[in-house]
C-alpha cells in the first residue's frame, strides 16, 4: 500500500507540476502575432532583431485566428503586437477595444490609404501594405478550352466560365467579404447581389480560405479565381501558368495592418517594432521574402513583381463603413440567405 | 510447505447485510466459523451464498453489520489487507504466467524473496501432486490440474481463512469426488479455517464440519451434516437436502412428548416435534421406505408404477393416496414388480416433520 | 495504513508553507528571502484568503498522529473543506481584485488581486484532494481501497478542471445576448438556425442543414472504417495471407501522417488536373470533373485516416476470442460459416460497436480533411472553425454549433451502449485457453481479401507518391529530382559554437516531440486507469463520469482550443502559452481512445483474475501492474501509439494553443499548405512519418507482447504470434 501511495503521489505530482509549474513566459521578449506568410514573418523578425537586438517570439496565424485569440486573451493579454493580415480583423479588434492607441511620428511618411486606416480607427491601427483584388487565371486551361480570359467583373457571369470559377466563402474568408464589399461599392447593393446570384451558377466551389482559389488555379483545379493579386504573383513566380488580371470596372483592396495590443506585457518594445515596421528598411523585407504587396511607406521602392496599383483602377474603398461589425453582419446574412443557401 | 504455527482464525458475521440498490442479496445474517473447521454455505443459485463468501474475502463491502476474522473487525478492510485467500470457480489462473509464477504470486506481492517463494511454491505444488509442472502455462493443463494449481496458490500463503467458491463445478464427477476428498484431507491436515460455497448437497455433506443452508438472502438452517440431514427444520431445507418425499400430514394425540403422525392410511408414533400447528409436512427420505407385499398399521398402500433394478439397490416410483413417492430399497432380494400393489413401510429415523408452510422453524 | 496519510500531510504542508504559492512573481513577502512567497508568508502578508488552507492542513494532524478511529472523518472534513475554499477564493479573486462586481458590492473593495497558482498551490490542492479520498477510503468507500478512491478522486478532479470547466466556459457563450435578443432567446435562435437543420435539399432549392451533412458523413465513415478495420484484423489473424506484415505496416501509415498530406495526395491524384484524372482524360476521352471535392473526397481521406484506428481496436478483440469457443461451436456441428456467424461475430460485437463509435466521432470532429477536400460540402467542424476565426467572428454561433455536435456524439454513444447491451463477452478466462483460431469460411475469406488487399494497395500507392513528392521540384509541374525541400527543412551547419540547426523546421519538431513524448504515457496511463474504474468498479455517478471522459473527444478541437484559452488564461489557473497547456490538451483529448481500447480489452478479462490477485494480498497497483497490464498489452500499445501520434498530427486545437516559443509541426505544415509550398510540407511530413514509425516500433518493443498460449503447431498455421504492426 505504501508502494501504491508513493506511485500515485509521484504520478500525480509530476502531472500537476507539468500543468501548473511551467506557466509564465520570459518577460523581456517581444511577442508578435504575425499575419502574413511565414517567410516574410521570419525575414521581418530577423531584420528587427538585427537592427535593435531585441528578441522576438513570433507566432504566425491568419488574421481571423489572431483576432479570436486576442479576444480570448483579453482578460490577460499575452501578445504585444499584431503585425500583418487583412485590415478588417484589425478594425473589428479596434472596435472591440482590444488594441492600444498609438500615434507614430512616421505617419506623415505613409501613403494616404495607410494614414486613413489610422484615423478611421482612432489611431489604434495603421496600414503597412496594400493589395488589390483581382482575378488569377490559368492560361493553359483557358487556352485548352479556347475561352477568352475575363477582363471585367461583368465577364465572370458569362456562360463559358460555368463551373470554372472559385471564390472563397465570405462567411469564412475576409478576401471574399472584401470582394462583396467592392461589388456593392461599384454597382450598388441590390445590383451587386443580383450579380452574385448570377455568378453562383458559374462557381465551382466556395473555398473556405481566401488564398485557396489561387492554389486551385495554379494546380488547374479551377481556371479562374477571385483573389488578392499579390497572392497570384507568387504562383506565377513559382512556375505555374497563372496570369493576374485587374478587373476593368475597378477593384477594391485590403490594407494589411499593424496594431499594438492593449495591455500587452511589453508596450515599450512594441512601439520600437511599430516604428521599425514603418521604415523603408523594415518594409524592404517583403521583397526578399517573395511578398509583393505595395508597402505603406511612400519611399519604399516597389518590387518589380508587384502588381502596380497605379495601373489598377482602385475604387475609393470605404473601410470605415464596410469594416464595421454591424454592416458586415448584415451583408453576410444577406449573402447567406440569398446565395449561400442555394444548392 | 512447512507449517509456521500461525493460528487459523475464525470468522464471525454479526447482522451483516448487502444491498444493491433496492435488491437485498444478503439480509442481516449472523453466523460463526470456528477456527480450524470447514463450513459450507449451501443453497440454490441466487440465495446470497457467493455474496457472503465475497464479503469474507473483502471483494464485496457489507452494507450493514460487522465482519470479524480472527476476532478482529475487518468490515472496512480491503481485500488486499485481509489474510484470506480464495479458490475461484473459474480458477482465475493468470494466463500469462506459468504455474510456478501463479503459485508464487501471492508470496511475491507480499515481498518474499525469490528463492524462498519458489521453494514454497514448489512445496505447495508437491502438496497437490503437481511437481514437475512448474514451467507449464495454464493453457497447457487439464481442468483438474488447473484446479489444483488454484488450490496450491491459495494454500501457500497460509491464510487465516481459505475460501472456496464452487471449486469443483467445472470438473467431471469422478474427478470431483477425488478433489473434494483431497481438499478435505488438506484442510484437516493443515488445520485450516475454510468456508466453502456449493449448491451440491452431497458435496456439502462430504466435506463439512458445519453446513449453513441459505435461501433468499437469509440463513434457512445451520448445523452439522447429520443435523441437517436428520432434522431439517423446514420444507425448503428438507427438499434441498435431498429428502424428496414431502407429504401432507397431521399430528394427533400430542402428549407426553409423543404424537401420532397421520398421513393417508399410515399412522406413525413419533416424538412430538416442537411445532405449533397440527397440520404438518412429513418429509421422508427415499432410503427410509421399504416396499413390501404385506401391510401393517404404519404402512401406506401403494401401487408400484416403476421399479428399477440397479445392482446394489432398487429404485421405486410409487403412487399413493397422498401422492407420488420415490423410494430406494437397499434390499433387492424382495423386489416388487412394476404394476403390482404393495405397502410402503417407513423407518422412523428417515422421517422428519416440518411446518406445512414457511421456510423457517418455529 | 497511516503511512499514506502522513505522506500527503507532508506534501500539503510543504506546498502551503514552503513552495511558491503563485506561478508569477508577486509583491507578497518571500520566505527566507530566497523563495517567492509561499501560502504561509503571503497569507500573513496581505493575502489572508490563503490562511484557511493552513487550518485545513492542521486539522487532521492530531488524528493521524494519534491513529485515531476518526481519522477518516477528519480527513474528509479537511480535504473537502479545503478544496471548496480553494474553488471559492480562486474564482472570487481575479487579477485585479474581485472578479465580479457584486462581490465588491458585498464585501467592499479589495486592494490586491492574485495571479495563477504555482507549485505551492498545486501541491496543496493535490494534498487536499487526497485527504478527501483517503478519508473516504478509511470510512469504507470503494471497499476501503485507497488506490481506487484516490484514482477516482484524481480523475474526477482533473476532468472537471480540464474538460468540464473549459467546455462550460465556451458553451456559456452560446447564451450571450445578441441583436437585442436576451440570453435564452439568443440560445434558441442559434440552436434552431436554418443552416443547421434545413432539409432544403430534399424539398426545395436550398442546401441541406449542416447537421444532416455531418450525420451522413459520420455514419458512412464509421461504417467504412469499421468494415475495413475488421477486414484487416481478420486477414491479420485468421488467414494465411503471405504479406501480412507489410499490410499491417501500411494500415498504420495513415495514422502517423500529418493532416492535409493525405488530402493533398488525393487531390494530386484525383483532382481535375490530378495524375489519375489526366491519365483517364487523355486515354479514354473522359472529361475531368471535381467529383473528389465534397462528400466522396472527405470520405475517402477520412477512411484512409481512421481505418487504422479501427484496425488497432479490432485486432485486440479478434485475437481475444478464445479459439476453444469456436472449436466448441465446430464440434457442435456448426460449419465454419455458422461458427463465424453465431459465435465469433457476436463476440466481436462490443469491439465493433466501439470501433464504429470512434470512427463516427473522429469523423465528426475531424477538421483537416473536410477543410481540404470539402468543396462546398459543409460539416459542423469546419463551420465551427470559421464561426470562430472566419469573417463572422461569432463565438456564440460556434458554441451553439458545438452543442449540436456534442449532442450528436452523445446520441450515437447512447445507441452504441444499447446495442452492445449487458451481455457477457468475457473470453479470456482464468482457465487459460488453447486451440487454434478457426480459419475463415472461404467466401468470407475472399470477401475479406477483396476488401483489404485493394485498400492496402491504394494506401501503398498514395504513400509512394507522398514520398516521391518530397523529392521533386514542384509536383505536377516540374518533376525534376531535388533535395532542396529537405535541405530547407532539415539543414544543419557547423558554426563556431558547433552544430547549427539552420533548417526551418527544427524548432517546431523539437517542441512537437517533447510535447508528444510527455503526453503519450500520461494519456495511456490515465486512460487505462479510467477503463479499469469503468469496467471493474462500481460507484455512484459512474455513468456521468464515463460521459465526461468522452466529452473532450466529442468536441471539435477548435472549440477546445478556444475554450482552453478562455479558461486558462487567468487565475486561478493560468498557463496559456506554455508547453504544458499543449500536453494537458492532448492528454484529455486523446484519453477517450485509450479508455475505449482499455474498456474493450478489459471486458474480455475475467473479473475473477484481478479479484484473485487482491485476495492473494496484491494491492490494486500490483494487480494492475502484474495481472491486468500484461494481459492488456495490445490495448497499451494502441493507447500509447495513438496518444503519441495524435499529439503529433492533430491540428485543430493546436492552432489556438501554439505560441511563439512552442510551435507545433502541424501548424507549421498547415501554413506551408496554405501557401502552396507543397514540396516543403511533404518533405516535413515524410520525415515525421518515418520518425513516428520508428517511435511505434520502439513502443512495441518496450511494451512487449501478451503471451497466454504457446504458438501451436495445429493445422491452421495461420495462427499469428502476436506480431505487431
Amino acid at each position: 500500500m505504501s508502494l501504491s501511495t508513493r506511485r500515485q503521489a509521484l504520478a500525480a505530482t509530476a502531472f500537476l507540476a507539468l500543468a501548473f509549474g511551467t506557466a509564465g513566459a520570459k518577460a523581456q521578449d517581444l511577442v508578435v502575432y504575425c499575419g502574413v506568410q511565414e517567410e516574410w514573418c521570419q525575414a521581418m523578425m530577423n531584420a528587427f532583431t538585427k537592427e535593435t537586438g531585441i528578441k522576438v517570439a513570433m507566432t504566425r496565424k491568419s488574421a481571423g485566428e489572431t483576432y479570436a485569440q486576442i479576444k480570448a486573451e483579453s482578460a490577460n493579454p499575452k501578445g504585444d503586437l499584431w503585425w500583418g493580415g487583412t485590415g478588417d480583423a484589425f478594425l473589428q479588434a479596434a472596435e472591440d477595444n482590444l488594441l492600444a492607441e498609438y500615434k507614430s511620428p512616421k505617419l506623415g511618411e505613409l501613403h494616404p490609404w495607410a494614414q486613413r486606416q489610422a484615423t478611421d480607427s482612432g489611431y489604434r491601427v495603421v496600414g503597412i501594405y496594400a493589395g488589390g483584388l483581382g482575378f488569377a487565371v490559368n492560361t493553359e486551361i483557358l487556352a485548352q478550352k479556347k475561352v477568352k480570359e475575363p477582363a471585367c467583373w461583368a465577364d465572370l457571369v458569362k456562360p463559358e466560365y460555368k463551373g470554372e470559377i472559385q471564390i472563397a466563402n465570405p462567411n469564412s474568408s475576409g478576401t471574399a467579404y472584401a470582394a462583396i464589399a467592392t461589388l456593392v461599392q461599384i454597382f450598388g447593393e441590390n445590383p451587386a447581389y443580383d450579380y452574385l446570384k448570377q455568378l453562383h451558377g458559374n462557381i465551382a466551389q466556395y473555398t473556405k480560405s481566401g488564398a485557396a482559389p489561387v492554389i486551385a488555379v495554379a494546380r488547374g483545379e479551377a481556371s479562374i479565381g477571385v483573389i488578392f493579386m499579390h497572392d497570384a504573383v507568387v504562383q506565377t513566380e513559382a512556375g505555374f501558368p497563372v496570369k493576374t488580371i485587374a478587373p476593368c470596372e475597378g477593384t477594391g483592396y485590403e490594407i494589411g495592418s499593424m496594431a499594438i495590443i492593449k495591455g500587452g506585457p511589453n508596450p515599450e518594445l512594441a512601439k520600437k517594432f511599430y516604428e521599425f515596421a514603418l521604415t523603408v528598411k523594415g518594409q524592404m523585407t517583403a521583397d526578399t521574402a517573395h511578398s509583393y504587396q505595395v508597402q505603406s511607406n511612400v519611399a519604399t521602392p516597389l518590387s518589380k513583381f508587384a502588381p502596380r496599383l497605379e495601373k489598377i483602377k482602385l475604387i475609393d474603398y470605404d473601410f470605415k463603413k464596410f469594416g464595421a461589425t454591424a454592416e458586415r453582419k448584415r451583408l453576410l446574412a444577406r449573402w447567406d440567405s440569398e446565395i449561400g443557401s442555394l444548392r | 510447505m512447512t507449517k509456521t504455527g500461525k493460528k487459523p482464525g475464525g470468522v464471525e458475521f454479526r447482522s451483516v447485510s448487502r444491498r444493491y440498490g433496492k435488491v437485498t442479496a444478503v439480509d442481516s445474517i449472523s453466523f460463526q466459523v470456528e477456527p480450524g473447521t470447514l463450513v459450507t454455505l449451501l443453497g440454490p443459485s441466487g440465495c446470497g451464498k457467493t455474496t457472503t463468501l465475497r464479503m469474507i474475502a473483502g471483494l464485496e463491502a457489507a452494507s450493514e453489520g460487522t465482519i470479524l476474522i480472527g476476532g478482529r473487525d475487518v468490515t472496512l478492510l480491503p481485500a488486499t489487507d485481509r489474510d484470506v485467500t480464495m479458490v475461484f470457480q473459474s480458477y482465475a489462473l493468470f494466463p500469462h504466467m506459468n504455474v510456478l509464477d501463479n503459485v508464487a504470486f501471492g508470496l511475491e506481492v507480499s515481498g518474499v524473496s525469490r528463492a524462498q517463494r519458489e521453494q514454497q511454491a514448489r512445496e505447495g505444488l508437491a502438496m497437490v501432486g503437481l511437481d514437475g509442472y512448474e514451467m507449464r502455462l495454464p493453457s497447457e493443463l487439464s481442468g483438474g490440474q488447473q484446479q489444483r494449481v488454484a488450490v496450491a496458490r491459495a494454500l501457500v500463503l497460509e491464510p487465516e481463512v481459505l475460501l472456496f467458491d464452487e471449486p469443483l463445478s467445472n470438473l467431471d464427477a469422478k474427478l470431483r469426488r477425488k478433489m473434494r476428498d483431497d481438499i478435505r484431507e488438506l484442510q484437516l491436515k493443515l488445520g485450516l479455517t475454510s468456508v466453502y460455497v456449493t449448491h451440491d448437497q452431497e458435496e456439502a455433506l462430504a466435506v463439512s464440519d458445519k453446513i449453513i443452508v441459505m435461501n433468499k438472502a437469509v440463513i434457512a438452517q445451520e448445523g452439522t451434516p447429520v443435523d441437517l440431514y436428520r432434522r431439517p427444520v423446514s420444507r425448503f431445507v428438507a427438499d434441498f437436502m435431498g429428502i424428496s418425499n414431502l407429504l401432507d400430514g397431521r399430528l394427533e394425540a400430542r402428549r407426553d412428548g409423543r404424537a401420532r403422525v397421520v398421513f393417508g392410511e399410515a399412522v406413525l408414533d413419533l416424538a412430538d416435534p416442537p411445532l405449533k400447528d397440527d397440520e404438518i409436512t412429513v418429509a421422508v427420505r427415499p432410503q427410509a421406505i421399504r416396499v413390501r407385499t404385506e401391510g401393517g398399521p404404519a404402512s401406506l398402500p401403494v401401487r408400484v408404477r416403476k421399479a428399477t433394478y440397479l445392482g446394489s439397490h432398487l429404485e421405486y416410483v410409487l403412487d399413493s393416496s397422498v401422492g407420488e413417492l420415490f423410494a430406494v430399497d437397499p434390499d433387492p432380494h424382495e423386489a416388487v414388480a412394476g404394476g403390482a400393489t404393495a405397502f410402503a413401510h417407513f423407518r422412523e429415523e428417515g422421517v422428519a416433520l416440518v411446518p406445512r408452510t414457511g421456510a423457517t422453524a418455529a | 495504513m497511516f503511512r499514506s496519510h502522513a505522506i500527503w500531510l507532508v506534501i500539503g504542508w510543504i506546498g502551503w508553507a514552503i513552495l511558491p504559492w503563485y506561478a508569477f512573481p508577486t509583491t507578497y513577502p518571500p520566505l527566507l528571502g530566497a523563495l517567492p512567497a509561499s501560502g504561509l508568508t503571503a497569507g500573513f502578508g496581505g493575502a489572508p484568503w490563503l490562511l484557511p488552507f493552513g487550518l485545513c492542513l492542521a486539522l487532521p494532524v492530531p488524528f493521524v498522529v494519534a491513529r485515531s478511529r476518526h481519522v477518516g472523518a477528519a480527513l474528509v472534513v479537511a480535504g473537502g473543506g479545503g478544496l471548496a475554499w480553494m474553488v471559492l477564493e480562486g474564482f472570487a479573486l481575479g487579477l485585479r481584485g474581485w472578479s465580479h462586481p457584486f462581490l465588491a458590492d458585498l464585501f467592499g473593495p479589495i486592494g490586491t488581486g492574485q495571479v495563477g497558482m504555482g507549485w505551492g498551490g498545486a501541491a496543496t490542492a493535490l494534498a487536499l484532494l487526497f485527504f478527501l479520498t483517503l478519508g473516504l477510503a478509511a470510512r469504507g468507500a470503494m471497499k476501503g481501497d485507497r488506490f481506487t478512491t484516490g484514482a477516482i478522486g484524481f480523475l474526477v478532479a482533473t476532468i472537471l478542471l480540464f474538460v468540464f470547466w473549459p467546455v462550460t466556459t465556451v458553451f456559456s457563450q452560446a447564451m450571450l445576448p445578441d441583436d437585442g435578443l436576451s440570453g435564452p432567446a439568443a440560445l434558441v435562435a442559434r440552436l434552431t438556425a436554418r443552416d443547421i437543420w434545413s432539409l432544403g435539399c430534399f424539398n426545395g432549392p436550398t442546401r441541406c442543414g449542416v447537421v444532416w451533412n455531418s450525420m451522413l458523413l459520420g455514419i458512412a465513415c464509421g461504417l467504412i472504417t469499421t468494415v475495413l478495420g475488421l477486414a484487416f484484423a481478420l486477414v491479420a489473424t485468421r488467414t494465411a495471407f503471405p504479406f501480412k506484415k507489410m499490410m499491417r505496416l501500411l494500415t498504420v501509415l495513415p495514422i502517423i501522417t500529418p493532416p492535409f498530406v493525405i488530402g493533398l495526395a488525393v487531390i494530386l491524384l484525383f483532382g481535375r488536373n490530378g495524375t489519375v484524372t489526366l491519365f483517364l482524360t487523355q486515354n479514354f476521352g473522359l472529361t475531368g470533373t471535381r467529383w473528389i471535392y465534397g462528400l466522396p473526397g472527405i470520405l475517402l481521406t477520412q477512411a484512409l485516416a481512421f481505418t487504422p484506428i479501427a484496425f488497432l481496436m479490432l485486432i485486440g478483440v479478434v485475437q481475444g476470442i478464445a479459439p476453444s469457443m469456436e472449436e466448441a461451436a465446430q464440434t457442435l456441428r456448426a460449419g465454419r460459416w455458422q461458427t463465424f456467424r453465431r459465435v465469433t461475430w457476436p463476440l466481436m460485437r462490443p469491439g465493433l460497436a466501439n470501433a464504429f463509435l470512434v470512427g463516427f466521432i473522429e469523423s465528426l470532429a475531424d477538421f483537416g480533411n473536410p477543410l481540404v477536400m470539402g468543396g462546398g460540402y459543409e460539416v459542423l467542424s469546419t463551420k465551427i472553425f470559421y464561426a470562430v476565426v472566419g469573417a463572422q467572428n461569432d463565438p456564440g454561433r460556434a458554441a451553439a454549433l458545438g452543442i449540436v455536435l456534442l449532442a450528436l456524439c452523445v446520441a450515437v454513444f447512447m445507441i452504441q451502449r444499447r446495442w452492445v447491451g449487458s451481455g457477457s463477452y468475457t473470453t479470456v478466462g482464468g482457465k487459460g485457453f488453447s486451440g487454434t483460431p478457426a480459419e475463415l469460411p472461404k467466401p468470407l475469406k475472399w470477401l475479406v481479401y477483396g476488401t483489404a488487399v485493394p485498400w492496402a494497395a491504394f494506401t501503398f500507392l498514395l504513400y509512394g507518391l507522398i514520398l516521391y513528392g518530397g523529392f521533386v521540384e514542384n509536383w505536377g509541374r516540374n518533376n525534376a529530382f531535388t533535395l532542396r525541400h529537405y535541405v530547407t527543412a532539415f539543414g544543419l551547419d557547423w558554426g563556431v559554437d558547433g552544430l547549427l540547426w539552420t533548417g526551418r523546421v527544427w524548432n517546431s519538431l523539437f517542441t512537437t516531440l517533447e510535447v508528444a513524448g510527455v503526453a503519450a504515457p500520461i494519456t495511456a496511463a490515465m486512460g487505462l486507469i479510467t477503463a479499469y474504474l469503468l469496467v471493474r468498479q462500481r460507484f455512484a455517478g459512474q455513468a456521468t463520469f464515463e460521459f465526461m471522459t468522452m466529452l473532450s473527444f466529442a468536441i471539435p478541437g477548435t472549440v477546445v482550443g478556444v475554450s482552453y484559452i478562455l479558461a486558462f488564461n487567468q487565475p486561478p489557473i493560468e498557463f496559456t502559452g506554455t508547453a504544458a497547456i499543449l500536453v494537458v490538451c492532448f492528454v484529455f483529448r486523446n484519453m477517450p481512445v485509450a479508455i475505449r481500447a482499455g474498456v474493450a480489452s478489459m471486458s474480455q478479462l475475467d473479473k475473477n483474475l484481478d479479484e484473485c490477485a487482491l485476495t492473494l494480498g496484491a494491492t490494486s497497483t500490483q494487480t494492475i501492474r502484474r495481472v491486468i497490464m500484461p494481459l492488456l498489452r495490445p490495448a497499451i500499445v494502441a493507447s500509447l501509439v495513438y496518444a503519441f501520434v495524435r499529439a503529433i498530427t492533430s491540428v485543430s486545437a493546436v492552432i489556438f494553443l501554439v505560441s511563439a516559443r512552442h510551435d507545433m509541426a502541424t501548424s507549421y505544415i498547415v501554413g506551408r499548405v496554405e501557401l502552396g509550398e507543397f514540396g516543403l510540407a511533404i518533405a516535413y511530413s515524410s520525415a515525421l512519418i518515418v520518425l513516428m514509425g520508428l517511435v511505434i516500433l520502439v513502443i512495441q518493443w518496450l511494451v512487449g507482447e501478451r503471451r497466454i498460449a504457446r504458438p501451436s503447431t495445429g493445422v491452421a498455421n495461420a495462427r499469428p504470434r502476436e506480431v505487431a504492426a
